[in-house]
Formats: C-alpha cells, sequence, structure tokens
C-alpha cells in the first residue's frame, strides 16, 4: 500500500475520529438521556449524566396528550407509499433512459432535477388549491402523492445511475430468447437492480420521513405525521425539556433504528445516487 | 443492435411512453405550479388569489420591506457559511477516513444519523442546546467555567450563527460520505506517484486529488445549494424566524405572507424573487456541467 499507515498514525485517527464522533452525536445522547430524567432531574444543576432515578413518566405523559402510534403510522404510510409509488413510476423512465437513450435524454434528465432546485414555496399554494378541490387536504393520499412528485427527480436519478452500469447486452440477450418488454423489465432488468433499487427505496424513505415543508403545511389533525408531532412539542411548553426530550426521542427513535441496520445501503445509495 | 427495424421503433416509442408519466408530473406540478405563481405575483391577490393586475407593485412593496431584506442578507450570511464549513470539515473528516481507522462503519453510522433525523428535530434538539439555562452554557459553567458565555439563539447580532451550527451538524455527515467516495475512487497509483516523487500530503490534496475529484465537489454543491435555498423547518422549529426578524428566511416570508399575513400576492411575489435567484444561479451551471456531456 502507498499509505501504509502505521499503527501509532491509524491510532491517532481513531481517536481524533471518534472525539468527533462522540460530540457529534452528543445532542442526540443528551436528548436520550433527558427523556428519563423526571423535570426537576432535567434542569439540575450540576447537570446529571447517568446517574439519576431513571423513568419513563415522561413517556407516558407524552403518550397521553398525543396519540403517538397514529402519528407514526401516519408517518410510515406517506413515507412508504410515496416511495413505493415513486419507483413504480420511476423504473420504466429509468429504464428508458438509460436504455434506449435519445438525443434529448440528458437534457431531460438535468431538466428534472432542476425542478428539485425550485422551492417548493413557489407551487405551494397552487397545490393546496388543487388539494382544496380535491378535497385531498388532510389526507395521507393527497400527502403520497405530493412527497411523491418531490422525490421522484432523485428516485429516477439514482435508479437511472444504477440501470446504467447493468449491461446493455444481457437485457439484449434476454430479448433474443423471446422476453416481452414487460418481462425484460420485470423478471430481467429489476432482479439484477435490487440493491440498486433497495438503496433508493431507503434513502427516500428516510427524506420522505423527515420531509416537513408539505406535511406541515397540508396537514392537520388526521393525516399528521411523526413531523407534526414533534413540531406541535417545539414552543408553548418550552420549559417542559423532559417531555419535549421524551417526544423527541420517539419520533427519532425510528430512524435511529432503521439507520443503524441499514447503514450500508443508505451510504452506497447516498454515494451511488449523487457520485457517478 | 441485431432487433429489426420495426422492433426498434417499437422499443423506442415504448421508452417514450415510459418517459411520459414522469415528464408529465414533472412538467404539470413543477412548472405549471411555478408559472402560476409567478403570474399571480403581479396580481393584488389578498386572501384569495384573484385576477386583478397591479403589475409591479407587489415587487416594489416586497423590496421595501425590512423583514424581506433581513431575510435575504440572512440567506447569504447561512449559504455561504454553510457552503464554505461544511466542504471543508466534510473534507477533513472525508480524509481522515480515508486513512483506515477503526471501527469505520460505526463512525460513519454516527457521523450520518444528524442528516437521518429531520431539521425539525434538528431545530428543537439546538435549540435547547444552545438554550442558556439547559445546553452548553449551563453544562460548562456548573463544571466550574462561570463566565462562559454561549447564547446565540438569544442574541440578534448573532443569532443565524445559532441556525448556521445547527445546519453544519445536520448537513456535514452527507457531504464527509460523498467525498469519502471520490476520495476512494482516486487511483491509489496517484498516492505511490507522490510518494515516490517526495510530494508532502497536502499538497497532493489540494493539487492533485481535489482537482479529479471535480465531478464530486460539483454535485455536492447542488445537493447543498438547493438545501440552503429552501432551509425553512429548521428556522420554524429552531428560532421561528427570531428574536424579532433575526433570523427570518425567504422561505419563510413566503409561508407567512401567503398562509398567515391574507396577503397571497406578496407572498407570491416573494416566492417569484427565490425562483429568479435559483434560476440565475443553477441554469448556467447545469448547462456548463451537463450540457458539454452530450457533445463530448
Amino acid at each position: 500500500m502507498a499509505r501504509s499507515v502505521t499503527q501509532q498514525r491509524k491510532a491517532i485517527n481513531t481517536a481524533v475520529a471518534w472525539a468527533v464522533g462522540l460530540l457529534i452525536f452528543f445532542p442526540i445522547l443528551w436528548t436520550i438521556l433527558t427523556s428519563f430524567k423526571t423535570e426537576a432531574q432535567a434542569i439540575n444543576d450540576p447537570p446529571l449524566f447517568l446517574f439519576f432515578d431513571w423513568t419513563l413518566e415522561n413517556y407516558a405523559v407524552v403518550q397521553e396528550r398525543s396519540d403517538y402510534m397514529r402519528f407514526l403510522w401516519n408517518s410510515i404510510i406517506i413515507a412508504g407509499g410515496s416511495t413505493i409509488l415513486g419507483i413504480i413510476i420511476a423504473v420504466p423512465a429509468a429504464w428508458s433512459m438509460a436504455f434506449v437513450p435519445s438525443k434529448r435524454t440528458k437534457d431531460i434528465l438535468l431538466w428534472m432535477l432542476s425542478t428539485k432546485m425550485l422551492p417548493a414555496v413557489g407551487v405551494l399554494y397552487p397545490i393546496y388549491l388543487v388539494f382544496i378541490r380535491l378535497g385531498l387536504l388532510d389526507t395521507r393520499i393527497g400527502l403520497v402523492v405530493v412527497l411523491m412528485l418531490i422525490n421522484l427527480p432523485i428516485i429516477i436519478w439514482m435508479l437511472y445511475t444504477y440501470f446504467k452500469e447493468i449491461p446493455g447486452e444481457i437485457l439484449e440477450a434476454a430479448r433474443m430468447d423471446g422476453a416481452t418488454l414487460k418481462e425484460e423489465i420485470l423478471y430481467v432488468l429489476t432482479p439484477m437492480a435490487v440493491p440498486g433499487i433497495a438503496s433508493t427505496l431507503l434513502l427516500n424513505i428516510i427524506l420522505a420521513w423527515n420531509e416537513a415543508f408539505w406535511t406541515l403545511n397540508l396537514t392537520a389533525a388526521n393525516a399528521a405525521p411523526l413531523t407534526a408531532f414533534i413540531a406541535s412539542y417545539s414552543s408553548p411548553e418550552g420549559l417542559f425539556y423532559a417531555k419535549l426530550s421524551a417526544a423527541s426521542t420517539m419520533a427519532i427513535a425510528p430512524i435511529l433504528i432503521l439507520g443503524w441496520f441499514s447503514q450500508k445501503q443508505l451510504v452506497r445509495g447516498l454515494t451511488f445516487g449523487a457520485v457517478k | 443492435m441485431a432487433a429489426s427495424r420495426p422492433n426498434r421503433l417499437f422499443r423506442n416509442l415504448t421508452a417514450k411512453i415510459a418517459a411520459i408519466p414522469m415528464i408529465l408530473t414533472a412538467l404539470v406540478v413543477f412548472v405549471g405550479g411555478t408559472l402560476w405563481t409567478v403570474v399571480y405575483s403581479f396580481t393584488g391577490s389578498k386572501m384569495l388569489p384573484k385576477l386583478k393586475f397591479v403589475g409591479l407593485d407587489q415587487y416594489e412593496r416586497l423590496w421595501d420591506t425590512r423583514r424581506w431584506m433581513v431575510s435575504i442578507e440572512n440567506l447569504l450570511i447561512y449559504g455561504i457559511c454553510m457552503l464554505v464549513f461544511s466542504f471543508v470539515i466534510g473534507f477533513i473528516l472525508a480524509a481522515l477516513m480515508d486513512q483506515k481507522i477503526r471501527f469505520e462503519s460505526t463512525f460513519r453510522t454516527i457521523i450520518l444519523y444528524p442528516y437521518a433525523l429531520s431539521f425539525i428535530v434538528t431545530g428543537l434538539v439546538w435549540q435547547w442546546v444552545l438554550n442558556p439555562e439547559f445546553g452548553i452554557q449551563h453544562i460548562l459553567r456548573s463544571l466550574g467555567w462561570e463566565s462562559f458565555t454561549f447564547d446565540p439563539l438569544y442574541n440578534a447580532d448573532i443569532a443565524i450563527y445559532g441556525v448556521l451550527i445547527a445546519g453544519l451538524w445536520q448537513g456535514t455527515g452527507l457531504i464527509m460520505v460523498l467525498m469519502l467516495a471520490g476520495l476512494r475512487g482516486i487511483d491509489q497509483e496517484i498516492w505511490k506517484a507522490s510518494r515516490v516523487d517526495g510530494i508532502p500530503a497536502w499538497k497532493t490534496y489540494v493539487f492533485i486529488v481535489i482537482p479529479m475529484m471535480r465531478p464530486v465537489f460539483i454535485t455536492t454543491l447542488v445537493l447543498v445549494a438547493a438545501a440552503i435555498v429552501k432551509v425553512y423547518d429548521l428556522i420554524v422549529a429552531q428560532t421561528g424566524g427570531g428574536p424579532g426578524i433575526a433570523t427570518e428566511m425567504p422561505a419563510k416570508y413566503v409561508y407567512d405572507y401567503m398562509f398567515g399575513g391574507q396577503n397571497l400576492g406578496q407572498g407570491f411575489a416573494a416566492s417569484t424573487m427565490m425562483l429568479l435567484a435559483v434560476i440565475i444561479v443553477v441554469i448556467p451551471w447545469a448547462y456548463m456541467e451537463f450540457g458539454s456531456k452530450n457533445r463530448g
């Protein structure tokens, strides 16, 4: 190896990296710890790190005040639904751009990506009006559609870069063997692209899960996901830190767990989709 | 291609059809919606959109509004600092990780965690961390550093930097991962060659590796820039635009006028200005970057 790193050097690097990691993780850790304290302990002087009376009281209070499971369920449906719908639309589109490119393919791709740059506020009101007209305001279906539209460019972009890596000859061979177009996409292309599709799926679930601009503005009570749940705790009770922490922990727990187990795919998704 | 002519024609046609749903949604929703907003920005719409044109009145009013000017200024400060710091920190972290560290994947997960959290949660968490009675200041003071003062969110002059810290915390992990992918894509032979020639590591980075990573930098730049212009939920959760109007942002201005201020025309005008800014920055760059690949 050109950069044969000495053991000592490696130890130093590791130490520095972990110091940074700890620093970055600290706010999350502190929030989680605080959620198990009583309100008095949360603002105790000096701050209590691990040695306090662990309690689940805050979680009970938060659950009582707002039905966590309903928000969680909404989040799952909205994030999952919009991503799956997006992939259904994106697979044929990405297939056509990757394997049957025309002169304008690059332009279309670029043009589509640039819609992602447009400020979302610019289309908020028209969509709001359409939603009122169609009775979609504060419904899960409405949000599924909107978030699908918002993330579609990214889904297509990512799938396109994955599909490009698959040799076209394989598809051609399938065609030679008499596969129809549907079979070609469904039984040849899709299985080969599964890792790519999985990464795309995962990243977009997280993006949709975290999307707050649209979810806050287009929902009220029925379809509100976890972003709305946590936002509802933001200001009025600014002094109840332990309860706020409990609400935050509940809101971030699914993502922390999902992120921990799917870290590899996530990084793959982030880098492959963006870095060719 | 060995396929017969009619078959190929059919394939091309199907390819076009396969792309239609995507083009249609992008066209109708984004372009249509944006145009609608632009048209109505020239009207005097108050509570409901009405096609009563008032020329450039809304724009004149917009640029006379102090809150709008503050928003623009904040966006510039936040945007420039965000780009500079997140790129520098992200690259240094990536270079560090490229040296092979122990438990790399765990470290990567931790660094990426903030990115996996929504801006809403980020804003809330940092609202508490930066709260003088609860967060960093409180902790350091109780550890004995009595005079330590760090309460950016309560000081209008520097509140925007408090938001910046939260933004950096959230976004740097993504940049690090992108940069790391770029670094790993660099041919190891280059390192060998520069080692043989006795070029110091930092010089190799600055003059050879970074120029080679140009595509990665461009992609990252676009992703970050797009996120910066849209910053909204972070502000809403962390400061609500305060203290006063110290951390207002354009997207929030638009939103507040459309839904809170009962002044749709004003919101549309502000939104059109944002659109214009994005177009001025993005379009020339996009054609430079992608347009040339068409031919080359």
